[in-house]
């Protein structure tokens, strides 16, 4: 096997005729945490549909490999068996499929070793206390209903269940309330220290620094205009909240 | 003409088939004209063989036991029951606005009577199992439940035989403050054609509930209907189909609201694949009079082929002002976001596609009154999906 993780190489991604991501370079190493913040529009959302197989995102060139094996090559369920997760922006409701079947159903197949129905019950049940959602939610159909704020504990219950091996969020801090961030910051870290989870990396698209204090990355990108603009350590984070991204912006013009 | 001298007159007379089998044949369907993707003329089928070969199949009812409650096959309780089975017989389908009931009347002589005497409640399931085991067979279902009954009825339909023809009827009689629950579940052999008529007549106060699953045949025409003729009463009609292979599956709830204070809600789920084809036509008549009905209608249809059709049609006809009707409608294929989202973690696209359309069908499955059954219908559809 080649070097391990999740590694993105001169992408170019084009979405309806038009080219959005313009070869974008990044490694996410095995259990580590790196940022990904940028302005609207900016692609951070398409990298994220791209490397999952979203089937309008169309792979104008480029590579991305996860731990050797060639995702782009793969369709959607084989790259999630394959070890890659992404916790959606806008999860979609599936009426009728029941949340349970559904987790186990997944886990299933991304874990086929996988546990008795009296283990995973109760698995699920600890993973949802953690989350503080209501054993209820078991029976509830798949998004069906459910408020802003669930659906992303729904899609953070997802990833505590599946354990991947390199997990994309994508703005699960966006509309939560604090206690909703901080139960979400919990679930994340409890996987980071079990043994499914403690090589898990971790892909965090955001707008704002506090996930980023609960969820400590080791590295955070800008994504400006479909380019990684600028890669820095976590203070990077803070930065970007004092000063927006003008400033960065005038920084790449003035090197360029 | 049939010798209908032969057949049993204590059910109908002789005089009264003749003049059924004449309304079947001068009768036109009212059903829609063949097009592009719907093949068969209903108004032009081949009944040939009709005068030599009545038919028949098999019977199986439940036993019950106790409090006056009757479940027996339909000459039994013609003959033993008279003034039960006058009750009930021919009261809920009234004038027969449908076709293909004028047929099963002309030759009714197997089926089952169900009797639940006032106030009494049976919470078992009766289930009623027509199997058919010839060319023909014309079952009829007759429930009778007095004042304050309560039970729950399951009646199936099957086949071991190839190519036959069933005309069924289901009459369902609930008097005043009684309570049924009747599911149908259709799965005839695919070569089959079968051609229902379920009707309820609801009293004061009363509660109908239909659950009808048409998942077999090759062709499956079907009517549904409930005829508020008494006040407080309300109705809830759940019916699914989901024609493969080349079947044909047309069903028509006809909601008639002809007195005030009654409730009505309607939920249809269609699904089709490869060259199935499907029709469902919701009528919902409110009369002049009807003030302070309800009625809703929701129809969704899922169509999981290119090939595969649902004409979906609603129509409300409302002559009284101060009601509430609603109607909801979808028609579309298995959305690519669900698809996506299912696959991105790790469900192949079959199971995916199986899991989003038996989750489309759940609405309605869940109107069926056992877990048993509505996991045997969840099995089945699951199988058709491709
Ligand atoms: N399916 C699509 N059809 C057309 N344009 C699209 C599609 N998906 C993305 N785009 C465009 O691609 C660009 C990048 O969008 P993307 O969603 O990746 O941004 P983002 O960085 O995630 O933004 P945000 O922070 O607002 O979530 C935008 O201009 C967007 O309009
Ligand atoms: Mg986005």
């Amino acid at each position: 096997m080649s070097e391990p993780g999740l590694r993105i190489e001169r992408l170019h991604v084009r979405v309806e005729q038009k080219q959005i991501l313009n070869g974008i370079d990044l490694t996410v190493e095995p259990g580590r945490v790196h940022a990904l913040m940028g302005p609207n529009g900016s692609g951070k959302s398409t990298l994220a549909f791209a490397l999952t197989g979203h089937p309008n995102y169309e792979i104008v060139s480029g590579t991305a490999t996860l731990d050797g094996e060639d995702l782009l090559a793969l369709a959607p369920d084989k790259r999630a068996r394959a070890g890659l997760f992404l916790s959606f922006q806008y999860p979609s409701a599936i009426p009728g499929v029941k949340v349970a079947n559904f987790l186990h159903a997944a886990r299933q197949a991304v874990r086929p070793d996988s546990l008795p129905p009296a283990k995973f019950r109760q698995l699920l049940i600890e993973k949802m206390d953690v989350l503080g959602m209501d054993p209820s939610f078991m029976g509830r159909y798949l998004n069906d209903g459910f408020s802003g704020g669930e659906k992303k504990r729904l899609e953070m219950l997802q990833l505590a269940m599946l354990a991947p091996k390199y997990a994309i969020l994508d703005e699960t801090d966006s509309g939560l309330d604090v206690d909703a961030l901080r139960d979400v910051g919990t679930s994340v870290n409890a996987l980071r220290a079990s043994d499914e989870g403690r090589n898990t990396g971790f892909l965090i698209i955001t707008h704002y620094p506090r996930i980023l204090q609960y969820i400590r990355p080791d590295v955070v990108h800008v994504m400006i205009d479909g380019r990684i603009a600028l890669t820095g350590d976590a203070e990077l984070a803070n930065r970007i909240e004092r000063e927006g991204y003008d400033t960065i912006r005038e920084e790449i013009i003035a090197r360029a | 003409m049939p010798e209908f001298s032969r057949f049993d007159q204590r059910v109908l007379g002789a005089g009264e088939r003749e003049a059924a089998l004449r309304a079947f044949e001068t009768t036109p369907s009212h059903r829609g004209r063949p097009g592009s993707y719907w093949k068969i003329d209903l108004d032009a089928l081949d009944f040939t063989g009709l005068d030599t070969d009545p038919g028949t199949g098999d019977v199986t009812i439940s036993p019950v036991s106790g409090r006056g409650v009757i479940a027996v096959d339909l000459v039994t309780a013609a003959r033993d029951h008279r003034d039960l089975f006058a009750r009930a017989f021919g009261v809920a389908l009234g004038a027969m606005p449908d076709k293909f009931a004028f047929l099963t009347r002309a030759f009714a002589q197997v089926g089952a009577f169900v009797y639940i005497p006032d106030g009494v409640s049976v919470d078992d399931p009766i289930a009623i199992t027509y199997r058919t085991t010839s060319a023909r067979f014309f079952p009829y279902t007759l429930v009778l439940a007095g004042a304050g009954a309560r039970a729950t009825v399951v009646e199936r339909l099957t086949s071991d035989v190839p190519d036959t023809m069933i005309g069924s009827i289901a009459e369902i009689v609930t008097e005043s403050g009684a309570s049924v629950h009747f599911a149908s579940v259709q799965d005839l052999r695919d070569d089959a054609r079968v051609f229902a008529t379920r009707v309820a007549a609801p009293g004061r106060d009363a509660h109908v509930s239909w659950a009808t699953a048409e998942l077999g045949a090759a062709l499956c025409v079907t009517s549904n209907d409930v005829r508020f003729d008494h006040a407080g009463a309300d109705a809830h009609i759940a019916t699914l189909f989901f024609p493969t292979g080349s079947q044909h599956v047309d069903v028509v709830t006809n909601i008639q609201h002809n007195v005030g204070n009654s409730t009505s809600q309607t939920v249809a789920k269609t699904a089709a694949g490869d060259l199935g084809q499907g029709r469902f036509l919701g009528n919902i008549r409110i009369a002049a009079g009807a003030q302070h009905s309800n009625a809703s209608l929701r129809d969704d249809a899922l169509l999981l082929s290119k090939h595969a059709h649902i004409d979906s049609i609603p129509a409300l006809e409302i002559a009284a002002n101060d009601v509430r009707a609603f109607h909801g409608a979808t028609v579309g294929a298995i959305d690519d976001e669900q698809l996506f989202y299912m696959t991105s973690r790790g469900i192949t696209r079959d199971d995916a596609e199986r899991m989003i359309a038996l989750g489309f069908f759940e609405p309605a499955i869940e109107h069926f009154p056992t877990e048993a059954l509505r996991e045997q219908i969840r099995t089945v559809l699951a199988a058709k999906v491709a």
